[in-house]
């Protein structure tokens, strides 16, 4: 094997697909990534892959080759290595068990790993959609911020993904907020109906890194082909995962549909006052918010301990209302609305609040924030 | 049980020579015959000691002011030599047949509480019964699946990977029994090292986070959306 690569972009690459190496692999080839050269439809590619059997990850480059052939070298290592190399052409090829690496003065030489004993990766699930990568990516990390990370409820872990023709939503929930969002996408076959349930944090790391391309091409593998997988290709990179197993809670029957109260605040304020006043806002304890006719009054601290108070201009239509919330809880969902004026709807202070961005011709919003109050002691 | 509280020096000589220098400690010479010296720190773990079986030799110091006792392994021949300067404390007690530790009252009581709850598990699984005994001890609970195939729960507070390791071994001999076989094992515990998980993983034994609190159906106070 042997070819020659830009630096920037077999660093990009590297970098991708080193970001899923196992951190402890079960078997060693597996801290390895595979370096394919040869010709793809045509073109020369150099297909760089990883793979823990949980995700899989390829990318495909252009480069000039010398010599076709496969090997596999240590990809934390690899990494390291591209990531500090000088902004020349890189020229890799194998000698005999070895592999040198060499960019202008430059010279490394690497121990291969037994790219026979490499596990083949799974195959793409048959294409079911695509989706604009940027919008993609932005509405999966507003969902994803709600997602549990307590493993004694691995179902909460997830991003919900339910397809419906042209509209896909989007959910999670570690039971104390709820984060839902809805967008259009283009469907292979317009009746399309499918759920799957995938990891949250892969899906977010996923979502972000596909934006080099402009779409971003779904596979959700089917009852009869291939179980349990969720594929995504965009920009020459495409990654496969596993889904999680379990169900989902029945998310929809949560969202409240009558309100007493709606307040609107400016964002940006309201971020930056939560943040102040909680600072005195000891673990766990609540910062308390009452709205009242043209004002926000936040609050936290109490007793004996430290105590924080700042008013806003805040409107409000309905009754006044007086509710506290964890805020960190609070600015996850006020960060995750894309809207300057954030829209708060609440029942009572007992029962969960929707927090929106303020819908630009009053429509509905395609992104809610269900968050649970927490107790006002007295 | 002896306690004698003295300043004194330390050297083993065996496999690794080691010196404590001369400080007043704790030299504890216990009925199997084993010698450790502690410091006035950390609940276990002495600066040095002798495992039984051993000999003690005690004599004068050549110059008569202290005494220098010498501890020696019985098969090894390593040896402890403790320079005695000064004892403050030396006394004798009988202590008996120690009645053994008693299982860690949360592990016992996880063990309860998932028998009680199995489908924590998963759906349909059914109790065959806790510490179901083998050769080498008990497994702490086995069960049915909802395909009524057989399953070995191990239950650690830490999930670490000796228990892993613990496991593996109690698989091994429930396969061979053709009345039970093919036994499969979980590995639950409130709180799972990565290491553990990716051995467990490696040896088809999946793994299972357990919620003390929600086990026990002690809800917290925070309210919840479901």
């Amino acid at each position: 094997m042997k070819f020659r690569v830009e630096r920037d972009v077999l660093a990009d690459a590297v970098a991708w697909t080193a970001r899923t190496l196992p951190v402890r692999p079960s078997v060693p080839v597996l801290a390895g990534m595979l370096l394919d050269a040869g010709e793809d439809d045509g073109r020369q590619r150099l297909r760089l892959s990883s793979f823990d059997y949980e995700v899989s990850a390829q990318v495909s480059v252009d480069i000039d080759v010398d010599e076709p052939g496969r090997t596999l070298v240590s990809g934390r290592l690899l990494a390291e290595i591209v990531r500090n190399l000088p902004p020349q052409a890189v020229e890799i090829s194998t000698d005999g068990a070895k592999v040198v690496v060499s960019c202008g003065s430059a010279k490394f030489t690497l121990l291969t790993l037994p790219v026979e004993d490499y596990p083949t990766l799974p195959a793409m699930p048959e294409l079911t959609g695509s989706v604009l990568s940027d919008a993609f990516a932005a509405a999966v990390s507003q969902v994803a911020v709600a997602a549990g990370r307590d493993d004694t409820l691995p179902m909460l872990t997830g991003v919900r993904v339910e397809i419906e023709g042209e509209t896909v939503t989007l959910a999670s929930t570690d039971r104390y907020r709820l984060a839902v969002r809805e967008l259009t996408w283009t469907p292979q076959d317009p009746g399309v109906s499918a759920v799957a349930l995938v990891p949250a944090k892969t899906l977010a790391d996923t979502a972000k890194s596909l934006t080099s391309g402009a779409q971003v091409s779904i596979a959700l593998s089917t009852a009869g082909s291939g179980e349990g997988m969720i594929g995504f290709e965009g920009g020459g990179r495409r990654t496969t995962t596993r889904l999680l197993d379990g169900d989902f809670p029945k998310y929809r029957a949560l969202l409240p549909d009558s309100f007493n109260s709606v307040a609107e605040v400016q964002k940006s304020e309201f971020v930056e006052a939560v943040k102040r006043v909680s600072l005195v806002a000891e673990r766990n304890t609540p910062l308390r918010l009452a709205f009242s006719d043209g004002r926000l009054v936040l609050e936290a601290g109490a007793g004996d301990e430290a105590q924080a108070v700042e008013v806003l201009d805040a409107s409000l239509e309905g009754d006044d209302i007086q509710i506290a919330f964890n805020s960190t809880f609070l600015v996850d969902g006020l960060n995750a609305i894309e809207s300057d004026i954030a829209r708060l709807q609440f029942t009572t202070s007992t029962k969960p609040a929707i927090i929106t961005g303020k819908p630009v011709d009053d429509g509905a919003s395609d992104y809610r924030y269900l968050i649970m109050p927490v107790r006002l002691s007295s | 049980m002896r306690l004698v509280i003295a300043r004194c020096s330390v050297d083993y000589v065996g496999r690794l020579t080691a010196h404590l220098p001369m400080a007043p400690r704790l030299i504890l010479m216990k009925a199997d015959g084993s010698v450790s010296i502690h410091a006035d720190d950390r609940a276990f773990k002495p600066l040095n000691w002798m495992n039984p079986p051993c000999t003690v030799r005690e004599a004068p110091d050549e110059d008569g002011g202290g005494a220098v006792w010498t501890v020696t392994h019985g098969k090894s021949g390593e040896r402890l030599v403790l320079t005695i300067e000064e004892i403050w404390h030396d006394s004798s007690h009988e202590l008996g047949v120690d009645p053994g530790l008693q299982k860690d009252g949360v592990e016992a009581h996880l063990q309860e509480l998932l028998a009680e709850h199995i489908t924590t598990l998963g759906e349909g699984y059914t109790l065959i019964r806790r510490e179901y005994p083998t050769a080498i001890g008990p497994v702490d609970i086995l069960c049915r699946d909802s395909d009524g195939a057989t399953v070995a729960v191990e239950i650690k507070r830490r999930g670490e990977i000796d228990g892993v390791e613990q496991l593996t071994r109690y698989l091994e001999l429930l396969n061979r029994d053709s009345t039970l076989r093919p036994v499969r094992g979980v590995f639950a515990a409130q709180e799972i090292r990565p290491q553990a998980r990716v051995l467990a993983t490696d040896r088809g034994i999946s793994c299972v986070t357990l919620d003390y609190e929600a086990l026990r159906g002690t809800e917290s106070d925070v309210m919840r959306l479901f």
